[in-house]
Protein backbone atom coordinates (compact mmCIF):
# COMPACT_ATOMS: atom_id res chain seq x y z
CA UNK A 1 0.00 0.00 0.00
CA UNK A 2 1.32 3.35 -0.84
CA UNK A 3 -0.18 6.58 0.30
CA UNK A 4 0.82 10.26 -0.79
CA UNK A 5 0.43 13.29 1.71
CA UNK A 6 1.19 16.64 0.17
CA UNK A 7 1.07 20.33 2.05
CA UNK A 8 2.53 23.61 1.78
CA UNK A 9 5.40 24.36 4.31
CA UNK A 10 4.27 23.66 8.03
CA UNK A 11 1.06 22.32 6.93
CA UNK A 12 1.00 19.85 9.13
CA UNK A 13 1.74 16.98 6.69
CA UNK A 14 4.21 15.52 8.65
CA UNK A 15 1.71 14.97 11.72
CA UNK A 16 -0.95 13.61 9.51
CA UNK A 17 1.69 11.27 7.77
CA UNK A 18 2.85 10.02 11.26
CA UNK A 19 -0.64 9.28 12.46
CA UNK A 20 -1.22 6.96 9.23
CA UNK A 21 1.56 4.88 10.16
CA UNK A 22 0.85 5.00 14.08
CA UNK A 23 -3.18 3.60 13.19
CA UNK A 24 -1.50 0.96 11.36
CA UNK A 25 -0.12 -1.36 14.23
CA UNK A 26 1.62 -3.80 13.58
CA UNK A 27 5.38 -4.69 12.37
CA UNK A 28 8.43 -2.51 12.77
CA UNK A 29 8.10 1.69 11.78
CA UNK A 30 11.13 3.14 10.01
CA UNK A 31 11.33 6.71 9.20
CA UNK A 32 13.64 7.31 5.98
CA UNK A 33 14.93 11.22 6.24
CA UNK A 34 16.07 12.64 2.81
CA UNK A 35 17.31 16.38 4.58
CA UNK A 36 20.83 16.36 5.39
CA UNK A 37 22.64 18.19 8.47
CA UNK A 38 24.16 20.47 6.20
CA UNK A 39 23.80 23.85 8.59
CA UNK A 40 22.14 24.66 11.66
CA UNK A 41 18.55 25.26 10.21
CA UNK A 42 18.52 21.89 8.70
CA UNK A 43 20.05 20.70 12.01
CA UNK A 44 17.06 22.25 13.88
CA UNK A 45 14.42 20.99 11.66
CA UNK A 46 15.76 17.40 12.16
CA UNK A 47 15.85 17.69 15.84
CA UNK A 48 12.51 19.22 15.88
CA UNK A 49 10.73 16.44 13.46
CA UNK A 50 13.54 13.57 15.93
CA UNK A 51 11.03 15.58 19.22
CA UNK A 52 7.84 14.51 16.98
CA UNK A 53 8.70 11.07 16.69
CA UNK A 54 10.31 10.58 20.26
CA UNK A 55 8.08 7.54 21.42
CA UNK A 56 6.62 6.86 18.58
CA UNK A 57 8.62 3.59 17.71
CA UNK A 58 10.62 4.86 14.74
CA UNK A 59 13.63 3.64 13.96
CA UNK A 60 15.28 6.02 11.64
CA UNK A 61 17.15 6.03 8.93
CA UNK A 62 19.21 8.75 7.07
CA UNK A 63 19.52 8.67 3.34
CA UNK A 64 19.37 11.70 0.79
CA UNK A 65 19.62 9.50 -2.25
CA UNK A 66 19.30 6.10 -3.86
CA UNK A 67 15.95 5.45 -1.57
CA UNK A 68 15.62 2.77 -3.12
CA UNK A 69 18.62 1.26 -1.65
CA UNK A 70 17.79 1.41 2.06
CA UNK A 71 17.15 -1.78 3.92
CA UNK A 72 14.10 -2.16 5.10
CA UNK A 73 12.53 -5.43 7.17
CA UNK A 74 9.33 -6.86 5.23
CA UNK A 75 6.04 -6.21 6.46
CA UNK A 76 7.75 -2.90 7.71
CA UNK A 77 5.81 0.40 7.58
CA UNK A 78 8.02 2.98 5.84
CA UNK A 79 7.50 6.97 6.20
CA UNK A 80 9.51 8.54 3.49
CA UNK A 81 10.03 12.74 4.24
CA UNK A 82 10.25 14.43 1.93
CA UNK A 83 10.16 14.22 -2.11
CA UNK A 84 10.72 17.76 -2.26
CA UNK A 85 13.82 17.88 -0.50
CA UNK A 86 15.22 13.67 -2.10
CA UNK A 87 13.94 15.42 -5.64
CA UNK A 88 16.70 18.34 -5.03
CA UNK A 89 19.27 16.58 -3.60
CA UNK A 90 19.02 13.57 -6.52
CA UNK A 91 18.68 16.76 -9.49
CA UNK A 92 21.49 19.07 -7.89
CA UNK A 93 24.01 16.15 -6.28
CA UNK A 94 24.48 14.22 -9.25
CA UNK A 95 24.73 16.60 -12.46
CA UNK A 96 22.64 14.16 -13.95
CA UNK A 97 20.18 16.92 -15.31
CA UNK A 98 16.13 16.40 -14.44
CA UNK A 99 15.36 13.27 -16.78
CA UNK A 100 17.70 11.26 -14.37
CA UNK A 101 16.48 13.07 -11.33
CA UNK A 102 13.08 11.97 -12.01
CA UNK A 103 13.84 8.08 -12.73
CA UNK A 104 16.08 8.10 -9.98
CA UNK A 105 13.17 9.44 -7.54
CA UNK A 106 10.67 7.49 -9.10
CA UNK A 107 13.01 4.18 -9.07
CA UNK A 108 13.90 4.50 -5.32
CA UNK A 109 10.29 4.91 -4.69
CA UNK A 110 9.45 1.94 -6.28
CA UNK A 111 11.59 -0.03 -5.30
CA UNK A 112 11.25 0.81 -1.47
CA UNK A 113 7.68 0.47 -1.92
CA UNK A 114 8.29 -3.08 -2.96
CA UNK A 115 10.59 -3.51 0.10
CA UNK A 116 8.02 -3.18 2.85
CA UNK A 117 4.43 -3.31 3.54
CA UNK A 118 3.22 -0.14 3.59
CA UNK A 119 4.74 3.07 2.37
CA UNK A 120 3.95 6.47 3.33
CA UNK A 121 5.49 9.23 1.26
CA UNK A 122 5.44 12.65 2.25
CA UNK A 123 5.68 15.81 -0.44
CA UNK A 124 5.49 19.82 -1.01
CA UNK A 125 3.51 21.68 -2.76
CA UNK A 126 5.43 24.24 -3.84
CA UNK A 127 3.59 24.79 -7.23
CA UNK A 128 1.23 27.56 -6.00
CA UNK A 129 3.40 31.11 -6.44
CA UNK A 130 4.04 31.14 -10.08
CA UNK A 131 6.64 30.35 -12.46
CA UNK A 132 8.68 34.14 -12.54
CA UNK A 133 11.80 32.40 -11.19
CA UNK A 134 15.10 31.56 -12.39
CA UNK A 135 15.96 28.46 -14.39
CA UNK A 136 17.11 26.17 -11.80
CA UNK A 137 14.43 26.75 -9.65
CA UNK A 138 11.91 26.34 -12.35
CA UNK A 139 13.32 23.02 -13.70
CA UNK A 140 13.18 21.88 -10.14
CA UNK A 141 9.35 23.04 -9.62
CA UNK A 142 8.60 20.51 -13.47
CA UNK A 143 10.70 17.64 -11.34
CA UNK A 144 8.02 18.02 -8.02
CA UNK A 145 5.06 18.18 -10.67
CA UNK A 146 6.04 15.56 -12.12
CA UNK A 147 7.16 13.26 -9.58
CA UNK A 148 4.00 14.50 -7.70
CA UNK A 149 1.66 13.61 -10.80
CA UNK A 150 3.74 9.83 -10.90
CA UNK A 151 3.43 9.00 -7.68
CA UNK A 152 -0.27 10.11 -6.83
CA UNK A 153 -0.92 8.06 -10.02
CA UNK A 154 0.80 4.92 -8.14
CA UNK A 155 -0.65 5.63 -4.99
CA UNK A 156 -3.77 3.75 -3.07
CA UNK A 157 -4.62 6.84 -1.38
CA UNK A 158 -3.94 10.87 -1.66
CA UNK A 159 -4.47 13.51 0.56
CA UNK A 160 -3.43 16.83 0.52
CA UNK A 161 -3.12 18.80 3.87
CA UNK A 162 -4.02 22.08 4.98
CA UNK A 163 -3.87 23.65 8.30
CA UNK A 164 -3.14 19.73 9.82
CA UNK A 165 -6.86 18.60 8.19
CA UNK A 166 -6.22 15.63 5.14
CA UNK A 167 -8.02 16.66 1.81
CA UNK A 168 -9.24 12.94 0.25
CA UNK A 169 -7.97 13.11 -3.46
CA UNK A 170 -8.37 9.37 -3.70
CA UNK A 171 -8.86 5.88 -1.65
CA UNK A 172 -11.17 7.03 0.57
CA UNK A 173 -11.08 9.33 3.76
CA UNK A 174 -8.76 8.21 6.75
CA UNK A 175 -9.88 5.30 8.98
CA UNK A 176 -10.58 7.55 12.03
CA UNK B 1 -16.88 27.10 -20.71
CA UNK B 2 -15.08 24.73 -18.58
CA UNK B 3 -12.44 26.49 -16.50
CA UNK B 4 -9.67 24.53 -15.49
CA UNK B 5 -6.86 25.43 -12.59
CA UNK B 6 -4.15 23.59 -10.42
CA UNK B 7 -0.78 24.63 -9.25
CA UNK B 8 2.19 24.68 -12.03
CA UNK B 9 3.13 21.52 -13.38
CA UNK B 10 0.03 19.58 -11.80
CA UNK B 11 -1.06 18.08 -15.19
CA UNK B 12 -4.10 20.17 -16.25
CA UNK B 13 -3.86 19.60 -19.82
CA UNK B 14 -3.41 15.95 -19.31
CA UNK B 15 -6.24 15.73 -17.08
CA UNK B 16 -8.26 18.06 -19.43
CA UNK B 17 -7.58 15.79 -22.06
CA UNK B 18 -8.73 12.63 -20.05
CA UNK B 19 -12.07 14.56 -18.85
CA UNK B 20 -13.11 15.62 -22.54
CA UNK B 21 -11.36 12.27 -24.19
CA UNK B 22 -9.72 14.87 -26.35
CA UNK B 23 -6.28 14.40 -28.95
CA UNK B 24 -3.15 16.98 -28.15
CA UNK B 25 -4.63 18.24 -31.53
CA UNK B 26 -8.30 18.66 -30.48
CA UNK B 27 -6.97 20.64 -27.16
CA UNK B 28 -4.96 23.35 -29.25
CA UNK B 29 -8.18 23.69 -31.19
CA UNK B 30 -10.39 23.96 -29.01
CA UNK B 31 -9.01 24.55 -25.47
CA UNK B 32 -6.57 27.77 -24.48
CA UNK B 33 -3.84 27.63 -21.78
CA UNK B 34 -1.66 29.93 -19.50
CA UNK B 35 -3.90 32.10 -19.75
CA UNK B 36 -3.03 34.01 -16.27
CA UNK B 37 0.28 35.88 -18.53
CA UNK B 38 -2.49 37.75 -20.61
CA UNK B 39 -3.57 39.40 -17.63
CA UNK B 40 -0.93 41.04 -16.59
CA UNK B 41 -1.14 44.46 -18.66
CA UNK B 42 -4.73 43.78 -19.29
CA UNK B 43 -6.52 46.86 -18.96
CA UNK B 44 -10.08 45.58 -18.59
CA UNK B 45 -10.06 41.88 -16.62
CA UNK B 46 -13.80 40.98 -17.34
CA UNK B 47 -13.89 41.74 -20.98
CA UNK B 48 -10.62 39.26 -21.29
CA UNK B 49 -12.71 36.59 -19.04
CA UNK B 50 -16.22 37.09 -20.97
CA UNK B 51 -13.81 36.39 -24.31
CA UNK B 52 -11.69 33.71 -23.23
CA UNK B 53 -15.20 32.80 -22.35
CA UNK B 54 -15.80 31.77 -25.46
CA UNK B 55 -13.29 28.32 -26.04
CA UNK B 56 -14.72 25.32 -24.76
CA UNK B 57 -11.83 24.92 -22.27
CA UNK B 58 -9.91 27.79 -20.82
CA UNK B 59 -6.89 26.76 -18.77
CA UNK B 60 -5.10 28.62 -16.01
CA UNK B 61 -2.37 27.93 -13.60
CA UNK B 62 -3.01 29.10 -9.73
CA UNK B 63 0.21 31.10 -9.24
CA UNK B 64 -1.05 33.22 -5.72
CA UNK B 65 0.70 31.38 -3.23
CA UNK B 66 3.63 31.77 -1.91
CA UNK B 67 5.09 35.47 -0.55
CA UNK B 68 3.55 38.58 -1.82
CA UNK B 69 6.69 39.78 -4.48
CA UNK B 70 8.32 42.67 -3.63
CA UNK B 71 8.19 43.87 -6.87
CA UNK B 72 5.45 46.31 -8.14
CA UNK B 73 5.15 44.77 -11.62
CA UNK B 74 5.41 41.05 -10.50
CA UNK B 75 3.09 41.94 -7.67
CA UNK B 76 0.38 43.34 -9.75
CA UNK B 77 0.71 40.60 -12.29
CA UNK B 78 0.21 37.94 -9.39
CA UNK B 79 -3.01 39.88 -8.19
CA UNK B 80 -4.27 40.74 -11.86
CA UNK B 81 -3.87 36.87 -12.44
CA UNK B 82 -5.91 35.65 -9.55
CA UNK B 83 -9.14 38.15 -10.43
CA UNK B 84 -8.96 36.95 -13.61
CA UNK B 85 -9.31 33.29 -12.40
CA UNK B 86 -12.07 33.83 -10.01
CA UNK B 87 -13.61 36.10 -13.53
CA UNK B 88 -13.18 32.71 -15.41
CA UNK B 89 -14.95 30.92 -12.68
CA UNK B 90 -18.19 32.89 -12.55
CA UNK B 91 -18.28 32.53 -16.43
CA UNK B 92 -17.61 29.05 -16.67
CA UNK B 93 -20.40 26.48 -16.43
CA UNK B 94 -17.64 24.03 -14.93
CA UNK B 95 -14.65 24.03 -12.92
CA UNK B 96 -11.89 22.11 -12.60
CA UNK B 97 -9.19 22.25 -10.15
CA UNK B 98 -6.11 19.87 -10.98
CA UNK B 99 -4.45 18.57 -7.90
CA UNK B 100 -0.76 16.14 -8.32
CA UNK B 101 -3.31 15.07 -11.30
CA UNK B 102 -6.08 14.20 -9.64
CA UNK B 103 -9.51 16.61 -10.79
CA UNK B 104 -11.81 17.68 -8.27
CA UNK B 105 -14.80 19.65 -9.76
CA UNK B 106 -15.60 22.56 -7.61
CA UNK B 107 -18.15 24.15 -9.88
CA UNK B 108 -20.96 22.15 -11.91
CA UNK B 109 -20.24 18.90 -13.81
CA UNK B 110 -18.34 17.38 -16.51
CA UNK B 111 -20.03 17.08 -19.31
Amino acid sequence: MMTLVVGGSASGKSTFAESLVLQRGEGPRIYVATLEPLDGECRRRIARHRAMRAGKGFETVECPRNVGQTEVPPKSTVLLECVGTLCANELFGSGGGPECALTAVLGGIEALNRRCGNLVVVSNEVCSGGQRYEGDTLTYLRLLGQVNQALAKRADRVYEVACGLPICHKGGRPPW
Amino acid sequence: MIFITGPLFSGKRQAAMALLRWSEEELARRAVWEVEERAADCPDLPALARALADYEVVIASEIGGGVVPVDPAERAYREAAGRLSCLLAGEAETVVRVFCGIPTVLKGRVP
